[in-house]
Protein backbone atom coordinates (compact mmCIF):
# COMPACT_ATOMS: atom_id res chain seq x y z
CA UNK A 1 0.00 0.00 0.00
CA UNK A 2 1.20 3.66 -0.59
CA UNK A 3 2.49 5.57 1.25
CA UNK A 4 -0.15 8.40 2.74
CA UNK A 5 0.00 11.56 1.51
CA UNK A 6 -0.88 13.05 5.34
CA UNK A 7 -1.13 11.51 8.17
CA UNK A 8 -2.73 13.36 11.21
CA UNK A 9 -2.78 11.40 14.11
CA UNK A 10 -4.33 12.80 17.65
CA UNK A 11 -3.91 16.40 16.38
CA UNK A 12 -5.01 19.17 18.91
CA UNK A 13 -4.72 22.72 18.81
CA UNK A 14 -5.45 24.86 21.92
CA UNK A 15 -5.43 28.91 22.77
CA UNK A 16 -5.25 28.60 26.18
CA UNK A 17 -8.57 27.74 27.42
CA UNK A 18 -9.94 27.41 23.87
CA UNK A 19 -9.47 24.27 21.81
CA UNK A 20 -9.37 24.79 17.90
CA UNK A 21 -8.91 21.07 16.91
CA UNK A 22 -9.41 18.27 19.43
CA UNK A 23 -7.31 14.75 18.65
CA UNK A 24 -7.80 14.69 14.31
CA UNK A 25 -6.85 11.66 13.19
CA UNK A 26 -7.17 11.52 9.00
CA UNK A 27 -5.90 10.08 6.36
CA UNK A 28 -5.21 10.92 2.85
CA UNK A 29 -4.79 9.52 -0.18
CA UNK A 30 -1.82 9.76 -2.82
CA UNK A 31 -3.76 11.82 -5.91
CA UNK A 32 -7.26 12.35 -3.59
CA UNK A 33 -8.92 15.19 -3.93
CA UNK A 34 -10.33 15.44 -0.35
CA UNK A 35 -12.69 18.47 0.35
CA UNK A 36 -12.58 19.81 4.51
CA UNK A 37 -16.02 21.34 5.07
CA UNK A 38 -17.78 23.33 7.99
CA UNK A 39 -18.81 26.46 9.23
CA UNK A 40 -16.50 29.71 9.97
CA UNK A 41 -14.40 28.72 13.10
CA UNK A 42 -14.50 24.99 12.52
CA UNK A 43 -10.93 24.61 12.40
CA UNK A 44 -10.14 24.16 8.50
CA UNK A 45 -7.88 26.69 8.74
CA UNK A 46 -6.12 25.53 11.81
CA UNK A 47 -5.47 21.85 10.57
CA UNK A 48 -4.22 23.08 7.22
CA UNK A 49 -1.92 25.54 8.99
CA UNK A 50 -0.58 23.21 11.42
CA UNK A 51 0.58 20.70 8.58
CA UNK A 52 1.86 23.97 6.33
CA UNK A 53 3.78 25.66 9.02
CA UNK A 54 1.63 28.30 9.89
CA UNK A 55 0.60 27.18 13.32
CA UNK A 56 2.32 25.31 16.62
CA UNK A 57 -0.08 22.33 17.50
CA UNK A 58 -0.88 21.48 20.98
CA UNK A 59 -0.38 17.69 20.58
CA UNK A 60 -0.59 14.86 17.74
CA UNK A 61 1.54 14.04 14.74
CA UNK A 62 1.63 14.95 11.48
CA UNK A 63 3.27 12.72 8.58
CA UNK A 64 3.83 14.17 5.34
CA UNK A 65 4.62 11.29 2.41
CA UNK A 66 5.87 9.12 5.92
CA UNK A 67 7.53 12.44 7.21
CA UNK A 68 6.98 13.56 10.62
CA UNK A 69 7.07 17.00 10.89
CA UNK A 70 8.28 16.87 14.78
CA UNK A 71 11.63 15.04 13.49
CA UNK A 72 12.11 16.73 10.03
CA UNK A 73 9.70 20.30 10.46
CA UNK A 74 11.40 21.66 7.04
CA UNK A 75 12.11 18.69 4.59
CA UNK A 76 8.46 17.64 4.27
CA UNK A 77 7.45 21.18 3.04
CA UNK A 78 9.37 21.05 -0.33
CA UNK A 79 6.52 18.98 -1.52
CA UNK A 80 3.73 21.18 0.18
CA UNK A 81 2.05 24.02 -1.43
CA UNK A 82 -0.78 26.57 -0.05
CA UNK A 83 -3.28 28.70 -1.05
CA UNK A 84 -3.97 30.74 1.67
CA UNK A 85 -7.19 32.10 2.80
CA UNK A 86 -6.47 35.89 2.88
CA UNK A 87 -4.88 37.34 -0.59
CA UNK A 88 -1.48 38.57 0.28
CA UNK A 89 0.77 40.01 -2.28
CA UNK A 90 4.37 42.22 -2.49
CA UNK A 91 3.94 45.02 -4.07
CA UNK A 92 7.31 45.26 -5.01
CA UNK A 93 7.84 42.68 -7.97
CA UNK A 94 6.04 41.71 -10.72
CA UNK A 95 4.22 38.90 -11.45
CA UNK A 96 6.69 36.66 -12.99
CA UNK A 97 9.04 37.63 -9.96
CA UNK A 98 7.05 36.35 -8.08
CA UNK A 99 7.11 33.30 -9.35
CA UNK A 100 10.21 33.33 -9.61
CA UNK A 101 10.87 33.95 -5.89
CA UNK A 102 8.51 31.55 -5.35
CA UNK A 103 10.11 29.12 -6.78
CA UNK A 104 14.18 29.46 -5.39
CA UNK A 105 12.36 29.50 -2.12
CA UNK A 106 11.47 25.95 -2.90
CA UNK A 107 15.02 25.08 -3.87
CA UNK A 108 14.12 25.39 -7.88
CA UNK A 109 16.13 27.15 -10.00
CA UNK A 110 13.81 29.86 -12.06
CA UNK A 111 12.15 27.78 -14.93
CA UNK A 112 10.53 29.99 -17.49
CA UNK A 113 8.70 27.11 -19.19
CA UNK A 114 7.08 26.05 -15.92
CA UNK A 115 5.80 29.85 -15.11
CA UNK A 116 4.48 30.16 -19.00
CA UNK A 117 2.64 26.77 -18.17
CA UNK A 118 1.12 27.98 -14.73
CA UNK A 119 0.57 31.03 -15.84
CA UNK A 120 -1.52 30.28 -18.96
CA UNK A 121 -3.30 27.37 -16.98
CA UNK A 122 -5.00 30.08 -14.70
CA UNK A 123 -5.35 32.43 -17.57
CA UNK A 124 -2.78 34.87 -15.96
CA UNK A 125 -0.09 35.04 -18.95
CA UNK A 126 -0.93 38.53 -20.05
CA UNK A 127 -0.31 40.05 -16.69
CA UNK A 128 3.07 38.43 -16.49
CA UNK A 129 5.31 41.03 -16.12
CA UNK A 130 2.68 43.77 -14.59
CA UNK A 131 3.35 44.40 -10.44
CA UNK A 132 1.17 42.31 -8.47
CA UNK A 133 0.13 46.04 -7.05
CA UNK A 134 -1.63 46.54 -10.68
CA UNK A 135 -3.47 43.18 -10.36
CA UNK A 136 -7.22 43.18 -9.69
CA UNK A 137 -8.73 41.27 -6.56
CA UNK A 138 -9.54 37.80 -8.56
CA UNK A 139 -5.87 38.43 -10.40
CA UNK A 140 -4.73 38.59 -7.03
CA UNK A 141 -5.85 35.43 -6.25
CA UNK A 142 -4.83 33.70 -9.42
CA UNK A 143 -1.57 34.45 -8.64
CA UNK A 144 -1.76 32.97 -5.29
CA UNK A 145 -2.62 30.01 -6.51
CA UNK A 146 0.17 30.41 -9.27
CA UNK A 147 2.21 30.37 -6.67
CA UNK A 148 1.29 27.79 -4.67
CA UNK A 149 1.46 25.96 -7.71
CA UNK A 150 4.25 26.55 -9.43
CA UNK A 151 7.49 24.16 -7.78
CA UNK A 152 4.65 21.27 -8.36
CA UNK A 153 3.85 20.28 -5.00
CA UNK A 154 2.85 16.71 -4.43
CA UNK A 155 0.33 17.86 -1.72
CA UNK A 156 -2.02 20.90 -2.31
CA UNK A 157 -3.87 22.87 0.11
CA UNK A 158 -6.41 25.46 -1.28
CA UNK A 159 -7.92 26.92 1.78
CA UNK A 160 -10.87 28.77 0.41
CA UNK A 161 -9.25 29.46 -3.20
CA UNK A 162 -12.39 30.50 -5.15
CA UNK A 163 -13.56 32.74 -2.30
CA UNK A 164 -14.78 35.76 -4.03
CA UNK A 165 -13.42 35.27 -7.41
CA UNK A 166 -15.65 35.33 -10.61
CA UNK A 167 -17.58 32.63 -11.93
CA UNK A 168 -14.52 32.46 -15.05
CA UNK A 169 -11.89 31.50 -12.54
CA UNK A 170 -13.54 28.78 -10.22
CA UNK A 171 -13.63 26.62 -13.99
CA UNK A 172 -10.37 27.59 -14.46
CA UNK A 173 -9.13 26.56 -11.36
CA UNK A 174 -11.21 23.53 -11.48
CA UNK A 175 -9.98 22.50 -14.53
CA UNK A 176 -6.61 22.60 -13.53
CA UNK A 177 -7.26 21.03 -10.07
CA UNK A 178 -8.81 17.64 -11.69
CA UNK A 179 -5.46 18.34 -14.20
CA UNK A 180 -3.38 18.15 -11.03
CA UNK A 181 -5.01 15.51 -9.60
CA UNK A 182 -5.25 13.28 -12.39
CA UNK A 183 -1.17 13.80 -12.75
CA UNK A 184 -1.24 12.67 -9.09
CA UNK A 185 -1.28 15.59 -6.87
CA UNK A 186 -2.91 15.73 -3.73
CA UNK A 187 -5.28 18.01 -3.12
CA UNK A 188 -6.68 18.78 0.40
CA UNK A 189 -9.84 21.93 -0.25
CA UNK A 190 -11.52 23.78 2.17
CA UNK A 191 -14.65 26.04 0.88
CA UNK A 192 -17.57 27.90 1.19
CA UNK A 193 -19.10 26.94 -1.83
CA UNK A 194 -20.04 23.62 -1.41
CA UNK A 195 -20.89 23.30 -5.43
CA UNK A 196 -17.00 23.22 -5.40
CA UNK A 197 -16.59 19.77 -2.92
CA UNK A 198 -19.40 17.87 -4.86
CA UNK A 199 -18.40 19.03 -8.37
CA UNK A 200 -14.38 18.20 -7.72
CA UNK A 201 -14.05 15.81 -3.90
CA UNK A 202 -13.26 12.13 -4.02
CA UNK A 203 -13.72 11.94 -0.28
CA UNK A 204 -15.31 14.91 2.59
CA UNK A 205 -14.45 15.55 5.52
CA UNK A 206 -16.94 17.49 7.65
CA UNK A 207 -15.46 19.10 10.93
CA UNK A 208 -17.24 21.39 12.75
CA UNK A 209 -16.07 23.30 16.62
CA UNK A 210 -12.59 21.32 16.40
CA UNK A 211 -13.93 17.94 15.88
CA UNK A 212 -13.80 15.87 12.39
CA UNK A 213 -17.19 14.11 12.52
CA UNK A 214 -16.97 12.12 9.90
CA UNK A 215 -14.86 11.37 6.87
CA UNK A 216 -16.70 9.56 3.62
CA UNK A 217 -16.42 9.04 0.13
CA UNK A 218 -18.55 11.89 -1.60
CA UNK A 219 -20.96 9.20 -3.74
CA UNK A 220 -21.67 7.45 -0.28
CA UNK A 221 -22.07 10.96 1.77
CA UNK A 222 -24.65 12.03 -0.33
CA UNK A 223 -26.27 8.50 -0.87
CA UNK A 224 -26.39 7.91 3.21
CA UNK A 225 -26.99 11.51 4.03
CA UNK A 226 -28.82 12.58 0.68
CA UNK A 227 -32.36 12.47 -0.09
CA UNK A 228 -34.33 12.38 -3.00
CA UNK A 229 -37.64 13.84 -3.06
CA UNK A 230 -39.83 12.36 -5.47
CA UNK A 231 -43.01 14.81 -6.74
CA UNK A 232 -45.85 13.06 -8.43
CA UNK A 233 -48.21 15.07 -9.72
CA UNK A 234 -51.42 13.59 -10.47
CA UNK A 235 -53.83 14.60 -13.72
CA UNK A 236 -56.91 14.74 -11.41
CA UNK A 237 -56.93 16.30 -7.88
CA UNK A 238 -56.88 13.40 -5.35
CA UNK A 239 -59.48 13.55 -2.24
CA UNK A 240 -57.28 12.06 0.08
CA UNK A 241 -54.15 9.38 0.54
CA UNK A 242 -54.56 6.55 -0.82
CA UNK A 243 -53.37 3.24 0.69
CA UNK A 244 -50.37 3.23 -1.72
CA UNK A 245 -48.93 6.80 -0.37
CA UNK A 246 -50.22 5.80 3.22
CA UNK A 247 -47.87 2.59 2.71
CA UNK A 248 -45.05 5.07 1.71
CA UNK A 249 -45.49 7.52 4.15
CA UNK A 250 -45.94 10.02 1.13
CA UNK A 251 -47.90 13.76 1.59
CA UNK A 252 -50.41 14.75 -0.41
CA UNK A 253 -50.54 18.63 -0.90
CA UNK A 254 -53.28 20.94 0.15
CA UNK A 255 -55.33 20.64 -3.00
CA UNK A 256 -54.71 16.73 -3.50
CA UNK A 257 -52.47 17.65 -7.02
CA UNK A 258 -49.59 16.38 -5.55
CA UNK A 259 -47.78 13.78 -3.84
CA UNK A 260 -44.69 13.80 -2.35
CA UNK A 261 -42.49 11.13 -1.18
CA UNK A 262 -39.02 11.15 0.02
CA UNK A 263 -36.54 8.19 -0.76
CA UNK A 264 -33.43 8.14 1.76
CA UNK A 265 -30.77 5.49 1.46
CA UNK A 266 -32.80 1.85 3.02
CA UNK A 267 -36.57 3.39 2.17
CA UNK A 268 -37.82 1.38 -0.57
CA UNK A 269 -37.51 2.99 -4.05
CA UNK A 270 -39.56 5.61 -5.66
CA UNK A 271 -40.30 3.26 -8.91
CA UNK A 272 -42.07 0.78 -6.32
CA UNK A 273 -44.79 3.72 -5.28
CA UNK A 274 -45.17 4.87 -8.63
CA UNK A 275 -45.92 1.06 -9.68
CA UNK A 276 -48.43 1.01 -6.70
CA UNK A 277 -49.82 4.11 -7.59
CA UNK A 278 -50.61 2.37 -11.46
CA UNK A 279 -52.13 -0.80 -9.63
CA UNK A 280 -54.29 1.35 -7.91
CA UNK A 281 -55.35 3.22 -11.10
CA UNK A 282 -54.37 6.92 -10.30
CA UNK A 283 -53.30 8.85 -13.73
CA UNK A 284 -50.02 10.33 -13.49
CA UNK A 285 -49.03 13.36 -15.49
CA UNK A 286 -45.45 14.53 -14.22
CA UNK A 287 -42.95 12.84 -12.25
CA UNK A 288 -39.99 15.29 -10.72
CA UNK A 289 -36.99 14.32 -8.82
CA UNK A 290 -35.02 16.65 -6.84
CA UNK A 291 -31.72 15.51 -5.36
CA UNK A 292 -30.66 17.23 -2.31
CA UNK A 293 -26.91 18.33 -2.75
CA UNK A 294 -23.74 18.78 -0.44
CA UNK A 295 -25.39 21.98 1.31
CA UNK A 296 -28.42 19.87 2.43
CA UNK A 297 -26.27 17.10 3.39
CA UNK A 298 -23.76 19.40 5.47
CA UNK A 299 -26.57 20.85 7.26
CA UNK A 300 -27.80 17.37 8.06
CA UNK A 301 -25.18 16.61 9.69
CA UNK A 302 -24.25 19.77 11.33
CA UNK A 303 -27.71 18.91 12.96
CA UNK A 304 -26.60 15.61 14.34
CA UNK A 305 -27.52 13.47 12.13
CA UNK A 306 -24.83 11.67 11.52
CA UNK A 307 -24.39 9.73 15.05
CA UNK A 308 -27.85 8.50 14.14
CA UNK A 309 -26.41 7.26 11.24
CA UNK A 310 -23.12 5.99 12.17
CA UNK B 1 20.66 23.32 3.46
CA UNK B 2 18.03 25.08 1.00
CA UNK B 3 21.01 27.16 -0.37
CA UNK B 4 19.19 28.59 -3.06
CA UNK B 5 15.86 29.50 -0.90
CA UNK B 6 18.60 31.24 1.34
CA UNK B 7 20.28 32.67 -2.10
CA UNK B 8 16.51 33.76 -3.48
CA UNK B 9 15.70 35.68 -0.05
CA UNK B 10 18.83 37.04 -0.17
CA UNK B 11 18.30 39.02 -3.78
CA UNK B 12 14.74 39.35 -3.20
CA UNK B 13 15.84 41.61 -0.18
CA UNK B 14 18.25 43.21 -1.90
CA UNK B 15 15.98 44.11 -4.87
CA UNK B 16 13.72 45.24 -2.79
CA UNK B 17 15.41 48.16 -1.54
CA UNK B 18 17.04 48.78 -4.35
CA UNK B 19 13.65 49.36 -6.21
CA UNK B 20 13.44 52.78 -4.07
CA UNK B 21 16.76 53.90 -3.75
CA UNK B 22 15.52 57.36 -3.16
CA UNK B 23 14.03 55.99 0.25
CA UNK B 24 16.66 53.62 1.12
CA UNK B 25 19.50 54.59 0.38
CA UNK B 26 19.61 58.37 -1.05
CA UNK B 27 17.02 59.73 2.25
CA UNK B 28 19.59 57.97 4.94
CA UNK B 29 22.85 59.07 2.89
CA UNK B 30 21.57 63.07 2.92
CA UNK B 31 20.32 62.85 6.45
CA UNK B 32 24.03 61.17 7.41
CA UNK B 33 26.31 64.12 5.51
CA UNK B 34 23.86 66.88 6.38
CA UNK B 35 25.34 65.12 10.32
CA UNK B 36 28.75 65.66 8.79
CA UNK B 37 28.11 68.96 7.58
CA UNK B 38 25.97 70.56 10.00
CA UNK B 39 28.17 69.36 13.44
CA UNK B 40 31.32 68.35 11.58
CA UNK B 41 31.92 71.99 9.46
CA UNK B 42 30.46 74.20 12.60
CA UNK B 43 31.78 72.83 15.38
CA UNK B 44 34.92 72.41 14.14
CA UNK B 45 35.73 76.07 13.80
CA UNK B 46 35.69 75.65 18.18
CA UNK B 47 36.90 72.12 18.58
CA UNK B 48 40.08 72.09 17.11
CA UNK B 49 41.09 68.43 18.02
CA UNK B 50 39.44 65.69 19.72
CA UNK B 51 41.66 62.83 21.00
CA UNK B 52 44.64 64.11 18.97
CA UNK B 53 42.27 64.37 15.71
CA UNK B 54 40.58 67.34 14.02
CA UNK B 55 37.15 66.95 14.70
CA UNK B 56 36.03 66.59 11.45
CA UNK B 57 38.13 63.43 10.98
CA UNK B 58 37.21 62.38 14.34
CA UNK B 59 33.33 62.45 13.54
CA UNK B 60 34.05 60.34 9.99
CA UNK B 61 33.74 56.86 11.72
CA UNK B 62 30.62 57.65 14.00
CA UNK B 63 28.61 58.81 11.11
CA UNK B 64 29.69 55.79 8.89
CA UNK B 65 28.58 53.43 11.93
CA UNK B 66 25.17 55.88 12.24
CA UNK B 67 24.68 54.71 8.40
CA UNK B 68 25.46 51.45 9.16
CA UNK B 69 23.85 50.68 11.86
CA UNK B 70 20.45 52.67 10.98
CA UNK B 71 20.28 51.48 7.73
CA UNK B 72 21.02 47.23 8.43
CA UNK B 73 18.33 47.58 11.02
CA UNK B 74 15.63 49.22 9.33
CA UNK B 75 15.83 47.47 6.35
CA UNK B 76 15.76 43.82 8.07
CA UNK B 77 13.10 45.28 10.74
CA UNK B 78 10.85 46.97 7.97
CA UNK B 79 11.01 44.25 5.58
CA UNK B 80 10.43 41.35 7.72
CA UNK B 81 7.23 43.59 10.02
CA UNK B 82 5.92 44.04 6.37
CA UNK B 83 5.59 40.23 5.56
CA UNK B 84 4.04 39.87 8.51
CA UNK B 85 1.74 43.05 7.96
CA UNK B 86 0.93 42.38 4.16
CA UNK B 87 0.20 38.57 5.10
CA UNK B 88 3.23 37.61 2.22
CA UNK B 89 5.23 35.62 6.05
CA UNK B 90 3.07 32.66 4.36
CA UNK B 91 5.21 32.06 1.47
CA UNK B 92 8.37 31.92 4.22
CA UNK B 93 6.49 29.73 6.70
CA UNK B 94 4.78 27.42 4.51
CA UNK B 95 8.51 27.24 1.98
CA UNK B 96 11.38 24.98 3.13
CA UNK B 97 13.23 27.84 4.93
CA UNK B 98 14.41 27.13 7.86
CA UNK B 99 15.22 29.65 10.45
CA UNK B 100 19.33 29.70 9.80
CA UNK B 101 17.84 30.07 5.79
CA UNK B 102 15.45 33.00 7.17
CA UNK B 103 18.40 34.65 8.99
CA UNK B 104 20.75 34.57 6.23
CA UNK B 105 18.44 36.19 3.73
CA UNK B 106 17.25 38.96 5.87
CA UNK B 107 20.53 39.76 7.84
CA UNK B 108 22.41 39.58 4.56
CA UNK B 109 20.15 41.96 2.09
CA UNK B 110 19.94 44.39 5.31
CA UNK B 111 23.68 44.60 5.76
CA UNK B 112 24.13 44.87 2.17
CA UNK B 113 21.97 48.11 2.29
CA UNK B 114 23.99 48.83 5.74
CA UNK B 115 27.23 48.98 4.02
CA UNK B 116 26.00 50.47 1.29
CA UNK B 117 24.95 53.49 2.74
CA UNK B 118 28.00 53.31 5.25
CA UNK B 119 30.34 53.44 2.60
CA UNK B 120 28.71 55.99 0.82
CA UNK B 121 28.92 58.16 3.75
CA UNK B 122 32.29 57.39 3.78
CA UNK B 123 32.85 58.56 0.35
CA UNK B 124 31.21 62.00 0.94
CA UNK B 125 33.23 62.24 3.95
CA UNK B 126 36.80 61.84 2.28
CA UNK B 127 35.64 64.89 -0.17
CA UNK B 128 35.52 67.26 3.05
CA UNK B 129 38.27 65.45 4.94
CA UNK B 130 40.71 63.35 2.38
CA UNK B 131 40.80 59.34 2.62
CA UNK B 132 41.93 57.64 5.55
CA UNK B 133 42.41 54.37 6.65
CA UNK B 134 45.03 52.57 9.05
CA UNK B 135 44.14 49.37 9.89
CA UNK B 136 42.23 48.49 6.98
CA UNK B 137 41.49 44.54 8.29
CA UNK B 138 40.20 46.41 11.28
CA UNK B 139 37.89 48.30 9.72
CA UNK B 140 36.58 46.15 7.57
CA UNK B 141 36.07 43.65 11.02
CA UNK B 142 33.98 46.64 12.77
CA UNK B 143 32.27 47.58 9.38
CA UNK B 144 31.01 44.07 8.76
CA UNK B 145 30.62 42.82 12.08
CA UNK B 146 28.54 46.18 13.68
CA UNK B 147 25.96 45.51 9.85
CA UNK B 148 25.76 41.87 10.86
CA UNK B 149 24.65 42.96 14.70
CA UNK B 150 21.99 45.56 13.62
CA UNK B 151 20.48 43.59 10.70
CA UNK B 152 19.79 40.76 13.60
CA UNK B 153 18.16 43.01 15.76
CA UNK B 154 16.15 44.18 13.27
CA UNK B 155 15.02 41.19 12.89
CA UNK B 156 14.09 40.60 16.33
CA UNK B 157 12.77 43.95 16.68
CA UNK B 158 10.17 42.85 13.66
CA UNK B 159 9.58 39.39 14.92
CA UNK B 160 8.22 40.35 18.43
CA UNK B 161 6.35 43.89 16.81
CA UNK B 162 3.07 43.37 15.96
CA UNK B 163 1.82 47.25 15.74
CA UNK B 164 3.74 49.86 13.60
CA UNK B 165 4.30 51.96 16.98
CA UNK B 166 6.05 49.06 18.14
CA UNK B 167 8.53 48.44 15.11
CA UNK B 168 9.92 52.55 15.73
CA UNK B 169 10.11 51.86 19.08
CA UNK B 170 13.88 50.33 18.74
CA UNK B 171 14.92 53.03 16.61
CA UNK B 172 13.39 55.67 18.60
CA UNK B 173 14.07 54.99 21.99
CA UNK B 174 17.30 52.52 22.31
CA UNK B 175 18.87 52.74 19.18
CA UNK B 176 19.11 56.76 18.59
CA UNK B 177 19.66 57.86 22.09
CA UNK B 178 22.61 55.01 22.39
CA UNK B 179 24.31 56.07 18.93
CA UNK B 180 24.44 59.82 19.62
CA UNK B 181 25.60 58.55 23.47
CA UNK B 182 27.86 56.67 22.04
CA UNK B 183 30.86 58.71 21.31
CA UNK B 184 30.02 59.24 17.58
CA UNK B 185 30.39 63.57 17.85
CA UNK B 186 32.61 63.08 21.04
CA UNK B 187 35.50 61.45 22.98
CA UNK B 188 33.43 59.28 26.08
CA UNK B 189 36.44 59.95 27.78
CA UNK B 190 35.92 63.55 28.19
CA UNK B 191 32.40 62.93 29.65
CA UNK B 192 32.13 64.40 32.90
CA UNK B 193 31.60 60.96 35.70
CA UNK B 194 29.73 59.21 36.17
CA UNK B 195 28.36 59.14 32.31
CA UNK B 196 31.67 58.11 31.78
CA UNK B 197 31.63 55.42 33.38
CA UNK B 198 27.99 54.81 32.31
CA UNK B 199 29.02 55.17 28.31
CA UNK B 200 31.12 51.69 29.43
CA UNK B 201 27.88 49.44 29.18
CA UNK B 202 26.80 51.37 25.75
CA UNK B 203 28.03 48.69 23.26
CA UNK B 204 28.14 51.03 20.50
CA UNK B 205 30.77 52.84 21.82
CA UNK B 206 33.07 50.13 21.41
CA UNK B 207 31.55 49.86 17.91
CA UNK B 208 32.23 53.38 16.88
CA UNK B 209 35.90 53.43 18.72
CA UNK B 210 36.79 49.81 16.85
CA UNK B 211 35.93 51.42 13.58
CA UNK B 212 37.56 54.91 14.73
CA UNK B 213 40.63 52.69 15.23
CA UNK B 214 40.60 50.82 11.98
CA UNK B 215 40.25 54.59 9.61
CA UNK B 216 41.86 56.75 11.92
CA UNK B 217 44.42 54.48 13.90
CA UNK B 218 43.04 55.92 17.28
CA UNK B 219 40.98 54.79 19.58
CA UNK B 220 40.69 54.86 23.35
CA UNK B 221 39.61 51.24 23.70
CA UNK B 222 42.03 48.54 21.99
CA UNK B 223 40.79 47.37 19.34
CA UNK B 224 41.22 44.06 20.93
CA UNK B 225 38.49 44.64 23.58
CA UNK B 226 36.31 46.38 21.21
CA UNK B 227 36.25 43.85 19.30
CA UNK B 228 35.47 41.09 21.33
CA UNK B 229 32.31 42.99 23.37
CA UNK B 230 31.32 43.35 19.50
CA UNK B 231 32.25 40.02 18.72
CA UNK B 232 30.13 38.69 21.63
CA UNK B 233 27.14 40.54 21.24
CA UNK B 234 26.56 39.39 17.26
CA UNK B 235 26.89 35.77 18.75
CA UNK B 236 24.47 36.23 21.88
CA UNK B 237 22.15 38.22 18.87
CA UNK B 238 22.05 35.11 16.70
CA UNK B 239 21.88 32.41 19.48
CA UNK B 240 18.51 34.62 20.66
CA UNK B 241 17.31 35.69 17.35
CA UNK B 242 17.69 31.85 16.36
CA UNK B 243 16.00 30.50 19.35
CA UNK B 244 12.80 32.49 18.33
CA UNK B 245 12.65 31.97 14.95
CA UNK B 246 12.65 28.31 16.23
CA UNK B 247 9.91 28.34 18.26
CA UNK B 248 7.39 30.33 16.17
CA UNK B 249 7.45 32.83 18.46
CA UNK B 250 5.04 35.73 17.21
CA UNK B 251 5.41 34.12 13.30
CA UNK B 252 3.47 30.89 14.05
CA UNK B 253 -0.04 30.85 15.77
Amino acid sequence: MSVPALELQGLSKRYGEFTALHTVDLTIHPGEIFALLGPNGAGKTTMIGSVCGLVKKSSGSIRVFGKDLDQDPVGPRYDIGLVPQEINFDPFFTVAESLRIQLGFYGRPANEARIDEVLTALNLHAKKDAYTRALSGGMKRRLLIAKALVHKPRLVFLDEPTAGVDVELRRDLWTYVRKLASEGTTIVLTTHYLEEAEELADRVGIINEGRLLMVEDKATLLRRFGERRVIITFEQPQPGLSEAGKRFAARLSEDGRTLTYVERDGCAPSGELLRALYAEGQLISDVETRRSRMEDVLIEILRGRPQQAA
Amino acid sequence: MNVLGMKTLLAKEVRRFMRVPGQTVLSPLISTTLYFIVFGVSISGRVQTVEGVPYLHFIVPGLVFLGIANNAFLNSSSSLFITKIQGTVVDLLVAPLGPGELMAGFIGGAMVRGLVVGLLTWAVATFFTGFSLEHAGVAAYFLILSSYVFSVLGMLAAVWAEKFEQINFFPTFVMLPLTFLGGVFYSVRELPAPWNTVSLFNPMVYMVEGLRYGMLGRSIYSPLGAGSILFAVAVGATALTYAVLRSGYKMKA
